[in-house]
């Protein structure tokens, strides 16, 4: 078969990244734009692993996905920002 | 040292997945039997269906069916039953007893008016997962429906993820990955951003606290956990399952008939593996840790808004995560699958170990799995600032002297 | 995160009973707190004025359902005052017994509620178990594991049975081996019970007097208030006991009031078992009341909580006048905000559960 498997992954993924890389600057939610950051960074986990360096695929995965997103948004929470947008929160009428 | 009784999960679902595709063949040429203008189609379909390179793809699927099946539908709901009898029995009470007893048509009832709960319980979860199934899912209206629905599915999938790398002897896994233990640790970080994802998107002030303690928790116990593994990797030189479990089957010390192995909680890694039994502890959610669902003070935590089986994937999945960090612990401290094996038979030219090695893993992890249960039924839980305290100021030293003690013994000259 | 209000009730895991209590948190810190009650008000006090004085028992009964007999105590012992009746020395003794058995019934349900507050749902099953002995022990008593009516003014409503003795010291034998043996593994060896206990919630002795906190919360801020040393009715002035005062450092935290209730315990049992001993075995166990009467009678007592008290007020007719009730948590609940603030919100739970929160006598 002709095909180049690789090319056609690679092309998907970077499609995927960019189009999440899109999403996550654009959103105006925080957490939502927290998601789209652990996928992007999935995303160029999975293009490591095309480049056949599984240890660094599983350490992206591992400290990025998983840890810096959270970070960035706890980090951001602690700000005096106001994260949820319902008006019933102020509790005190 | 014993034997896996599947000696390669692949050989057997390639087997299974050539008896499956004989029977639809078979099926195929009944219906172009039926019908002759399909027959020349459908015989085409058949031989495709037959061809090595779908036959092996098809098998892959058919793998990681029997993984999951092996560990939600088995392992699950079995660790489920062993909790909950357990505690029941902490608390002097009899606990779940809805067993196959009390189904409405079988036949042993004495009594045929009305179900009778004897027996030891184990439909009582089949029977809440079917409760689960019924409910209705709502969604908050100020809740951010999309990531509402993507938060269980990412919790979900990262629990399984796990699966995809944890072997369970040396012929029963999925795939083996020379960075085996690092892929499992890597899938089991993934769970805290759903958590934070589930909190958030409830709009919901107990959710939201529950969330983002998981946030602010997560560092806590993930750095030493992953600093223990590193201390490990210094004396055993690699994070592969199987090359792991094979170091600990050597004998440290024989005495006559019984030979001590070699495993890693005998030696210098005892400071690494208790940092990592309580920092897995933390990674499971269970109570001494399970702050971000903190029942007392925030109702339910991140899950209060969940319903359906929503709520049903993330609350059974805790117990999936338990079985991982269990089956991890046993790999990487415990000698994993190793054992002794006191006879084989034969069965035609196949050998039989009557404690395979799969039994043997098995009950390591269960025994585990109830060491966890009464720890978390005899303590308290935690306040998030000392949860912080100790991963940061206690766990953290412990886990970079582990790594010093690891780091002494291989310079004179110990390999684990 | 901007600070923003949590509601924990009226209906949350926390609130043991329908009540509310807001706190404004910043992230996990508690900045300001708001009790808010009225959610269970049956007016007792105005309905009482319309029942005649045996029948308002039944209402009394039901302040607290999970201590009955001593409220319905206290209101005998006010209406008594009022009418001048003495009480037969074996009803004194019996009333004793009954107080002391509900006293620790009492306390048995606060610790069943406490451990699952701090994630320790072992003890509430626990709890619940010991507090069957004492409930069958009221029941051999009054007939009835809930809403005794067992006092009545002028005494109390029946006899023990005969082999009661013998089955009181049985079962507080047993009660006392379990305190010694499980509870003290369980929580008082339990380092992370320490954690979450220990300086958690402090008030100071002056602040406690200061907004009424009575009771055991009160003794555990170090000060010496037990009404039935200070003030004996019956006859607690026969029985040697020790009120349980918390001596050691952090006086007012979660801790001291976890112990000083705890520690109640093992001394009404040895209450119990001193009144077994003391009590005359033969004679009359009350004495009838007059239908009307005149006058004022005002009482105050130790109840399970803290110190409750009646003022009955009769005009000549066969009801009350006025009746008016000091439940002890109403005032106590004054101070939680003071308790509340600059903990955690994890402590919010570890403090209101210590403070044994009724909200039948809250909300009267």
């Amino acid at each position: 078969m002709g095909l180049d498997w690789e090319a056609i992954a690679f092309v998907v993924l970077s499609v995927l990244e960019v189009t999440f890389s899109i999403l996550l600057v654009t959103s105006k939610r925080l957490v939502r734009a927290a998601f789209w950051l652990a996928a992007t960074l999935i995303t160029v986990g999975g293009i490591y692993l095309l480049f056949r360096a599984e240890f660094v695929f599983l350490i992206q995965i591992l400290v990025y996905a998983g840890a810096v997103p959270l970070l960035f948004a706890f980090g951001i929470m602690l700000t005096r920002r106001k994260i949820m947008e319902e008006p019933g929160m102020e509790g005190e009428k | 040292m014993s034997a896996p009784l599947v000696p390669s999960l692949f050989g057997s679902c390639y087997i299974l997945t050539g008896a499956i595709i004989w029977i639809v063949d078979k099926i195929l040429y009944a219906i172009g039997y039926v019908i002759p203008p399909l027959n020349g189609p459908l015989a085409a379909l058949g031989g495709w269906l037959a061809s090595p390179a779908v036959l092996t793809f098809l098998t892959w699927f058919v793998m990681v069916l029997v993984m999951v099946i092996w560990a939600v539908l088995l392992n699950l709901l079995t660790m489920m039953w062993v909790e909950r009898k357990v505690y029941s029995r902490l608390q002097d009470r009899y606990g779940i007893m809805i067993s196959i007893w009390s189904l409405p048509l079988w036949p042993f009832n004495r009594r045929k008016d009305k179900a009778t709960h004897r027996g030891w319980g184990f439909l009582q979860n089949v029977a809440d997962g079917m409760k689960l199934l019924q409910k209705e899912n709502i969604v908050p209206a100020a809740a951010d429906s999309m990531m509402f629905s993507v938060a269980p599915a990412w919790i979900a999938g990262t629990t399984l993820m796990v699966f995809a790398a944890l072997p369970w002897s040396s012929g029963l896994s999925v795939a083996n990955l020379d960075l085996g233990v690092l892929f499992i640790l890597a899938a089991f970080s993934l769970a805290p951003l759903g958590i934070l994802i589930a909190g958030w998107s409830s709009n919901n002030t107990s959710t939201l606290v529950g969330g983002m303690r998981s946030a602010a928790m997560l560092m806590a116990y993930e750095i030493p956990l992953i600093l223990a593994v590193i201390a490990l990797v210094f004396t055993t030189g690699s994070l592969d399952p199987q090359t792991l479990v094979l170091q600990q089957e050597q004998t440290l010390v024989a005495l006559g008939p019984v030979s001590i192995p070699r495993w890693n909680l005998f030696g210098p890694q005892v400071i690494g593996f208790i940092v990592f039994m309580v920092a897995i502890v933390a990674e499971m959610e269970r109570i001494p840790f399970d702050l971000p669902e903190a029942d007392a003070e925030l109702v339910e935590g991140w899950t209060t808004e969940l319903t359906g089986m929503r709520f049903g994937l993330v609350f059974g999945f805790k117990w999936l995560r338990m079985i991982a960090g269990a089956a991890l612990l046993s790999i990487l401290y415990l000698g994993g699958w190793s054992g002794p094996v006191f006879y084989t038979f034969y069965l035609g030219s196949v050998p039989i170990p009557i404690i395979p090695a799969e039994a043997w893993f098995m009950l390591r992890i269960y025994l585990l799995g109830i060491f966890f249960v009464l720890l978390s039924w005899a303590v308290p839980r935690v306040r998030i600032d000392q949860i912080l305290n100790i991963g940061w100021k206690r766990l953290i030293p412990l886990a970079l002297l582990a790594i010093l003690v690891a780091a002494a013994a291989r310079v004179f000259g110990y390999v684990g | 995160m901007p600070e923003f209000w949590i509601n924990m009730g009226p209906q949350h895991p926390m609130t043991h009973g329908l009540w509310n209590m807001k706190v404004k948190v910043d992230g996990e810190t508690i900045t300001d707190a708001k009790p808010e009650i009225g959610y269970l008000h049956r007016g007792v006090e105005k309905i009482a004025e319309v029942r005649e004085f045996q029948k308002v028992i039944v209402l009394t009964d039901r302040l607290c359902y999970v201590s009955s007999i001593t409220w319905s105590h206290a209101y005998c012992l006010a209406v008594e005052k009022m009418m001048g009746v003495e009480v037969p020395e074996r009803g004194q003794y019996l009333r004793v017994i009954a107080l002391e058995l509900q006293r620790i019934a009492s306390h048995l349900m606060w610790l069943a509620a406490y451990g699952p507050d701090l994630g320790l749902l072992t003890v509430l099953l626990w709890s619940l178990r010991e507090r069957e002995l004492f409930l069958d022990l009221i029941q051999l008593m009054s007939g009835a594991r809930m809403n005794q009516n067992y006092p009545r003014i002028g005494g109390v409503r029946n006899d023990i049975p005969e082999n009661f003795d013998a089955m009181c010291k049985r079962s507080i034998e047993h009660f006392l081996e379990k305190l010694d043996t499980d509870y003290e593994k369980m929580l008082h060896e339990s380092k992370i019970f320490h954690m979450r206990t220990q300086g958690v919630g402090k008030i100071s002795a002056a602040d406690a007097v200061n907004w009424g906190v009575t009771g055991p919360n009160l003794r555990a801020c170090g000060v010496n208030v037990d009404i039935r040393r200070l003030d004996p009715y019956e006859t607690y002035e026969e029985i040697d006991f020790e009120p349980q005062v918390w001596k050691g450092p952090d006086a007012g935290d979660s801790y001291s009031r976890f112990i000083c209730r705890f520690n109640e315990m093992r001394e009404s049992c040895a209450i119990i078992l001193q009144a077994l001993e003391k009590m005359p075995k033969e004679g009359a166990y009350r004495t009838k009341p007059p239908r009307r009467a005149e006058g004022e009678g005002y009482v105050r007592t130790e109840d399970s909580r803290g110190e409750a008290l009646f003022y009955v007020c009769g005009d000549g007719d066969d009801r009350p006048y006025r009746v008016k009730i000091r439940s002890p948590i109403f005032c106590t609940m004054a101070a939680t905000p003071l308790m509340l603030r600059g903990n955690k919100l994890a402590d919010s739970v570890a403090i209101l559960g210590s403070i044994d929160v009724c909200v039948g006598e809250i909300d009267k």
